[in-house]
């Protein structure tokens, strides 16, 4: 859902190369949210502009003087797509009404708090590199998470982890995470629990479990369902699922 | 043997499938049959008994096919040995006579594959004289136990573990 309805406002499919905050899953949720109850609760007939001016994030605000239609179509997608009929619907509003106060302010403040400062173009810049970097350390860091998450759960959410941040090096880190499984390796006495990746070598596991029982790997004879498994077979290549038991049985000659 | 009335069967065995592949005893086997193509024929087993330890059964691996009908679990899998398989118990086409695996006797569909399996493993060491199913193993093992220990222990090293 999400791919479709980035991609149907071109602008906004831009926004996630700005350096803007990656938008977290919660913040999808909410476009999600919001994009879904639109045509049946239209707030832009009710409510006054103050909506779309207001940010209390002081430190961004800046930033969102100069990519606000970027930036903002990210976060709050559906209430900006409407500037224009609100502009009216807010003027009648604001005649009829005596709540200048509170629709006057936050446009005001911070521009004004902010505009002396960008007369200092070198510390400005600086600064913004510094959001930039922060943000890029951010978001690499939710890549991460979200790889992390998205490999556990299904496809549909990693491949909303990596379209978000598209054209970050992270991604490849997608096919890195694998699949782990349990299985249980038995011999005469007792069953024991390992883990393995789907696709990993069964070599390791059987070195250690040598090691552990003190026996030569080549003494021990791995079977699963009465076949012999070979050191360089895997999990996947076999079929097998969790809980599934590797049976040792040790070479008598 | 593969109708589409066997729901019942094919449920049960899905679920004994499933529960031998977490749990089962060191040594046994128990695989439906799958055909070249890859595709898995639940109706028939081919399964793995250990001769017990400290028996003269030990060391022999025994293959064994298990036949299940629609009719499972009402009726019991038809349980059988390769031919001629030395055993006083078995019949000349390998299957097993058990009571356990008798429908009028001692036969109840609550009967696991596991138990079915362990019985037979019991069953090898253990003849039951009153109810042969082969002149050779039964009349060895009344008149000539030594030669019937010999011929236990060659028929072990016949079936060696999978190395």
């Amino acid at each position: 859902m999400n791919i479709a309805h980035v991609r149907n406002r071109p602008s906004s499919a831009n926004s996630s190369v700005s350096f803007a905050k990656r938008p977290t899953q919660d913040q999808y949720k909410k476009e999600e949210t919001i994009e879904e109850f639109e045509p049946l609760f239209d707030y832009s007939r009710v409510q006054p502009l103050s909506i779309v001016s207001i940010d209390d994030d002081g430190s961004d605000s800046e930033h969102v003087l100069k990519l606000s239609p970027k930036r903002r179509k990210t976060k709050y997608d559906s209430v900006e797509c409407l500037p224009e009929k609100s502009c009216e619907v807010a003027k009648v509003i604001e005649c009829d009404e005596k709540e200048e106060d509170w629709l006057l302010p936050p446009p005001v403040i911070p521009k004004a708090a902010q505009k002396p400062e960008q007369e200092d173009s070198t510390i400005k810049e600086l600064r913004l590199k510094k959001q930039e970097l922060a943000s890029f350390a951010q978001s690499a860091e939710d890549v991460l998470r979200a790889v992390e998450e998205s490999a556990k759960r299904e496809r549909n959410s990693s491949v909303t982890a990596s379209e978000s941040e598209a054209g970050k090096p992270q991604p490849s880190k997608v096919h890195g995470d694998r699949v782990k499984i349990v299985i249980s390796i038995q011999d005469k006495d007792e069953l024991k629990q390992y883990r393995i990746y789907m696709d990993e070598k069964f070599e390791r596991l059987f070195k250690m479990y040598a090691e552990k029982v003190k026996r030569e790997m080549q003494s021990l004879v791995f079977c699963f369902d009465g076949d012999k498994v070979s050191p360089t077979a895997t999990p996947g290549g076999l079929g097998m699922e969790d809980d599934d038991i590797i049976e040792v049985h040790v070479k008598s000659s | 043997m593969s109708g589409g009335g066997g729901g019942i069967a094919r449920g049960r065995l899905a679920e004994e499938r499933k529960a031998w592949r977490k749990n089962h005893p060191h040594g046994f086997v128990a695989k439906p049959e799958t055909a070249p193509d890859g595709s898995v024929n639940l109706m028939v087993w081919q399964c793995t008994i250990p001769g017990k330890p400290g028996t003269d059964w030990e060391g022999g691996y025994f293959p064994l096919t298990l036949h299940f009908s629609e009719d499972y679990p009402s009726k019991p899998p038809k349980c059988k040995f390769p031919p001629n398989f030395f055993h006083p118990n078995v019949y000349p086409s390998g299957t097993v006579c058990l009571s356990i695996l008798n429908e009028d006797s001692g036969w109840r569909p609550a009967i696991t594959v596991k138990q079915i399996l362990v019985g037979i493993q019991d069953l090898l060491d253990q003849p039951n004289p009153a109810d042969p199913a082969q002149t050779d193993g039964y009349h060895l093992f009344i008149q000539e136990p030594t030669e019937y220990k010999r011929r236990v222990r060659q028929q072990a090293k016949q079936y060696p573990p999978i190395v």
